[in-house]
């Protein structure tokens, strides 16, 4: 059995809203391992965002304990959160989130520039990333020059390339249309057969299937026959 | 990192140009305007200085006063008194002054008559186009002989040497002097116009000239290594402990220059003092464009966020951001401020003396506003939840 790159245990999420506590994950304890490609899917309201901000660590869980890469994030700081995102979560969001002012490559390198990589090293490796997701003749287009398909796929090389040890992509094809969507979910294939941990976080039946694990949750649970 | 940064902080000004150049606005006016306030103030004192230190500042010179003239202390032996009484002093030259009329063949002037020792030229240094001083010699055998100033050479000898001719001057009889010596052009001071005067030897002019035994003034040279300013209080004590304050002035360049230092400074300090209250006016207006960047970039801020940015990272960036505004807006501030300042000097004929305190200072003083102001808004954005910041939209 391989290591767990994930580990999930007993995760509780509660919100104060009003009078009310809405329990946005409430007992949830998933192992994901390196190298799987697994999908997280539910309604919405079935604490799927929750669980990927959680895991992505720009939230921390009421109760439970999470371990990103063997590394326990309970009672880290805003600080040392930050330093997780950048070395070992790789983000690629529904509407892309590129930095407008930005051209493809800088885009691509602000990971790096966190990571305080060197200039010339970071110009290279954000160049090879782009590259590795067929943009490399678009390293100096701004955001509002390309495709939805492309702008996704710059958006996959920034996650890339910091080599995360899990690439977390929330609803990645939900603003593209299928044909598009399609091939960015081939993009996900392909770089899980080059042993990539995806975890991929989506409403949508059809393309959740594709991957080889499915994780389910409903109000805040894990359905039943789903859990592992 | 840091260059990134003042990249991002020209995109985002390129983005916003008007409102950024309205910001910016109130950083240049202040720091333009204690730019322009220090160093007009500085020249202005400067070229005062330098109008008053054409009198010498190494000089002091003592007038007795009309009553004290006859009573016998202020003689020619007084002189060697002083030297001998107080410390610090090189030489004392007794002076008389008065006017006349002079005449040459058909031209004639009003002009100053200074009755001095032969060693008035060189004390004073007095340069020469023509001849030169008179001897002791001349002095002492009271012989009539003149050096005349420069304009009073051109009015007089228009198109001829003056050296060698008679000039006649009148005061109750005309009598005739020898031109020895021409000057060359030179400032006039508070208290002479060398180029509107003939001097004449000492002892001439008490004998000759205007009858008198008494002594009109003593130009008192300072040694040198000595401080103009406090021998020059030491003579004022001596001479108040002899014949009291009325009995005499004393006139000291040195010490009108150090007056006129104080004031031109504590004034324009008091101005540079108002000046840079715009400055903080102008600071809330950074503070005011940051909050209006941090609140417009909360997206912007999320993402970097989500990408691995430390808190500290964004408080950097911002605080960068604030600065390359203030920076730029000093830079513009300054050289609008010596612009301003090139054009009143001009205009006034001082010599510019750009204040370099005054420029370090207004850039320190922007950059510290940046800082400053700068500091609130880039904390607010440092502090934002990053679950929230994505979602903004």
């Amino acid at each position: 059995m391989t290591e767990s790159v994930i580990h999930l245990q007993d995760v509780k999420r509660y919100y104060v809203v009003g009078d009310f506590v809405v329990k946005a994950l409430d007992g949830v304890s998933v192992d994901i391992k390196r190298g799987e490609f697994t999908s997280i899917m539910g309604p919405s309201g079935s604490g799927k965002s929750t669980m990927m901000n959680l895991i992505g660590c720009l939230d921390t869980p009421t109760t439970g304990l999470i371990d990103i890469d063997g590394e326990n994030t309970a009672g880290l700081n805003e600080t040392e959160l930050a330093y997780i995102r950048n070395r070992k979560v790789g983000f690629v969001f529904q509407q892309f989130n590129l930095l407008g002012k930005l051209t493809a490559l800088e885009n691509v390198i602000t990971p790096l520039l966190y990571a305080g990589v060197g200039v010339r090293e970071r110009r290279q490796r954000a160049a090879d990333a782009l590259e590795r997701v067929g943009l490399a003749d678009r390293l100096l287009h701004r955001p509002n020059e390309l495709s939805g398909g492309q702008k996704q796929r710059v958006a996959i090389a920034r996650a890339l390339v910091n080599n995360p040890s899990i690439l977390l992509a929330d609803e990645p094809t939900g603003a593209l249309d299928s044909k598009t969507g399609n091939q960015i979910m081939e993009l996900f294939e392909e770089l899980h057969s080059e042993g990539r941990t995806v975890i991929l976080v989506t409403h949508d039946r059809e393309i959740g299937m594709r991957s080889l694990r499915q994780i389910r949750l409903r109000d805040g649970k894990l359905e039943e026959g789903y859990a592992s | 990192m840091l260059l990134e940064n003042i990249k991002l902080a020209f995109s985002a000004m390129r983005g916003s140009k008007m409102r950024t150049a309205l910001s910016l606005l109130g950083i240049v006016i202040g720091v333009a305007s204690v730019v322009a306030i220090l160093t007009i103030g500085q020249s202005a004192s400067q070229s005062i200085t330098e109008s008053i230190a054409t009198g010498g500042l190494d000089m002091v010179t003592i007038y007795p006063s009309s009553g004290q003239r006859s009573t016998g202390t202020f003689d020619e032996q007084f002189s060697d008194m002083l030297i001998r009484d107080v410390e610090g002093i090189q030489i004392v030259l007794p002076q008389n002054n008065s006017s006349g009329r002079i005449r040459y063949g058909q031209e004639s002037m009003n002009a100053s008559v200074s009755g001095v020792l032969s060693d008035y030229g060189s004390v004073l240094g007095l340069e020469f186009a023509e001849g030169n001083f008179f001897s002791a010699l001349d002095n002492i055998n009271r012989r009539q002989v003149a050096v005349i100033g420069s304009s009073i050479a051109e009015t007089l000898f228009p198109d001829q040497s003056a050296e060698g001719n008679y000039i006649s001057i009148f005061r109750n009889q005309a009598k005739s002097y020898l031109v020895v010596g021409v000057l060359e052009p030179k400032d006039a001071t508070f208290n002479l116009s060398y180029n509107n005067t003939v001097f004449i030897p000492y002892n001439t002019y008490g004998q000759r000239f205007i009858r008198t035994s008494s002594v009109g003034a003593y130009v008192v040279k300072i040694a040198p290594d000595y401080d103009t300013i406090e021998v020059s209080n030491r003579i004022t004590e001596y001479l108040d402990d002899i014949v009291g304050s009325s009995g005499y002035n004393l006139f000291s360049p040195a010490t009108l220059a150090e007056m006129a230092n104080q004031i031109t400074g504590t004034f324009s300090a008091f101005l540079a003092a108002i000046a840079a209250i715009s400055l903080l006016v102008g600071g809330i207006g950074i503070m005011n464009i940051m909050l209006v960047s941090v609140a417009e970039r909360t997206k912007e801020i999320g993402i970097r966020k989500a990408l691995g940015a430390s808190p500290n990272v964004i408080r950097g960036q911002f605080i960068c951001e604030a600065l390359t505004l203030t920076i730029i807006g000093g830079l513009l501030g300054i050289a609008l401020g010596a612009l301003l300042s090139y054009g009143v000097t001009n205009v006034l004929d001082w010599s510019l003396h750009l204040s370099y305190t005054s420029v370090i200072l207004a850039l320190g003083f922007s950059m510290f506003v940046g800082v400053f102001f700068g500091w609130y808004p880039a904390m607010k954005a440092s502090r934002l939840d990053p679950i929230d910041a994505l979602n903004y939209e």
